[in-house]
């Protein structure tokens, strides 16, 4: 899944650019890590790149068709392909289990047994039954995680994944994230620090401040 | 007074939850709608929430003019009638219920119409449905509100209700004619019995919430 974007722009108040200009390629399979320091635009761009947000300007061009141009109903059917995990995590009323399975119920296709790999995967298995506002905020993050993991993205784009996150955990989510590239997915990864696990399975690193693309790196 | 105070609060109770249920069911419908966009919301709810400072001497007057038999809905025969202090109540508590309501709906309809796109899916549907589970506690807040509003109301009641004993006699006019005349004990033990309810409600509604709606 190739996800172009060509003079992309956004403002959220009309006043300030978050993102200027950017023209740039997510040319299919691989882990594309945007990195940059704090307001430099990345949820910005991942949020455009995960076809969450619209832009101000410029076009969002999925597999070269303009995303954007698209009726509602083409629009499901790209969108059906794509995951995003917020960085701050995003829990609704319910049980950690109820909140993991949230990706998939919604989409209307519940894999009983994916979820419990996830589940057992992230450590979350004992605290499954637990009300999410009872969560830590490493347990809140992996349920999160598990959500989109479940829901088997060809695009997954996840914003600060490792904030919260512990050792373990984090190792747990590198090998899914380039087993996920690995099997033809895309995985974007917006950081502000290059994770050290991170360094050796990722093909690109894209360099973002003050919401223009400064550099984009190969390195795999 | 000839009436018991059981008339009297059984009463009461009958015409504020018809009132407030009325009110609140209003109030979430005028929510979902103001909901949807963020300008509407912005717009609106001010609004909504300058007419909760209104007198209910003034709603009251206002009903007044629509039902006496010259005004526009004259022709119902509603007024000293139970039903013309509900409508009075309604007025009363529903500007307070989507006050409190508007903008929760709001914030949380576009919190959880975010998090839906970010698994890949769109439809409003699935949207109002995730929304409207995460607003249980709201909502039950907002139903208090409109409840506490209409039961605890005396405007409305006396001018388009007459206080009439046996009749449309409730807690807060029965307050006012027993104070009228003299008789503060009574009064203060009818006062006690309001606030006694308002609590009880309360309490009640939001054992049940958290028992069974939020937990």
């Amino acid at each position: 899944m190739e996800v172009a974007l060509r003079g992309v722009w956004h403002s959220y108040d009309g006043r300030t650019r978050a993102l200027r200009g950017v023209e740039l390629v997510f040319a299919g399979p691989g882990i594309y890590v945007v990195l940059g320091p704090n307001g430099a635009g990345k949820t910005t761009l991942l949020k455009i790149a995960s076809l969450i947000l619209k832009p101000s300007g410029g076009s969002v061009l999925v597999d070269g068709v303009d995303f954007w141009g698209l009726s509602e109903g083409e629009r499901d059917v790209i969108r059906r392909r794509v995951a995003y995990v917020h960085d701050k995590p995003i829990l609704l009323r319910g049980s950690a289990r109820e909140n993991a399975a949230l990706g998939m119920r919604i989409r209307g296709e519940v894999d009983e047994a994916l979820l419990e790999h996830y589940m057992r995967r992230y450590g979350l298995t004992d605290v499954e039954g637990l009300p999410a506002s009872r969560l830590s905020a490493g347990q809140a993050k992996a349920v999160t995680l598990v959500r989109a993991l479940t829901v088997r993205p060809k695009l997954l784009a996840l914003d600060e994944p490792f904030a919260f996150l512990d050792d373990s955990r984090a190792r747990t989510l590198v090998e899914d994230i380039a087993r996920i590239a690995e099997g033809g997915g895309t995985v974007l990864v917006a950081t502000h620090y290059m994770y050290r696990e991170l360094r050796d399975v990722v093909s690109y690193v894209v360099e973002i401040i003050s919401g223009e693309v400064r550099s984009v790196a190969k390195l795999r | 007074m000839a009436e018991g105070i059981l008339q009297v609060t059984a009463r009461s109770l009958y015409i504020s939850a018809v009132a407030s249920l009325a009110a609140f069911a209003a109030a979430v419908l005028t929510s979902s709608y103001l909901a949807r966009s963020r300008r509407r919301v912005e717009l609106l709810t001010p609004v909504f929430e300058s007419l909760v400072g209104v007198p209910t001497t003034v709603v009251g007057l206002l009903v007044y003019m629509l039902l006496s038999p010259r005004g526009p809905l004259g022709f119902l025969k509603l007024l000293y009638t139970p039903y013309a202090v509900m409508v009075g109540e309604f007025l009363v508590a529903l500007p307070a219920a989507v006050a409190y309501m508007a903008r929760s709906f709001h914030t949380v309809r576009e919190g959880v119409r975010e998090l839906v796109l970010s698994l890949g899916v769109s439809s409003e549907g699935v949207v109002s449905a995730l929304a409207l589970r995460e607003l249980a506690p709201t909502l039950l807040t907002s139903y208090l509100v409109a409840f506490s509003r209409a039961i605890g109301e005396l405007g409305v009641a006396l001018i388009v209700g007459g206080g009439i004993e046996g009749y449309t006699n409730v807690l807060t006019t029965a307050i006012a004619l027993q104070a009228s005349i003299g008789e503060y004990e009574e009064a203060i033990w009818t006062g006690l019995v309001l606030i006694a309810i308002t609590v009880v409600v309360a309490l009640a509604v939001r054992f049940l919430g958290e028992r069974v709606l939020w937990r």
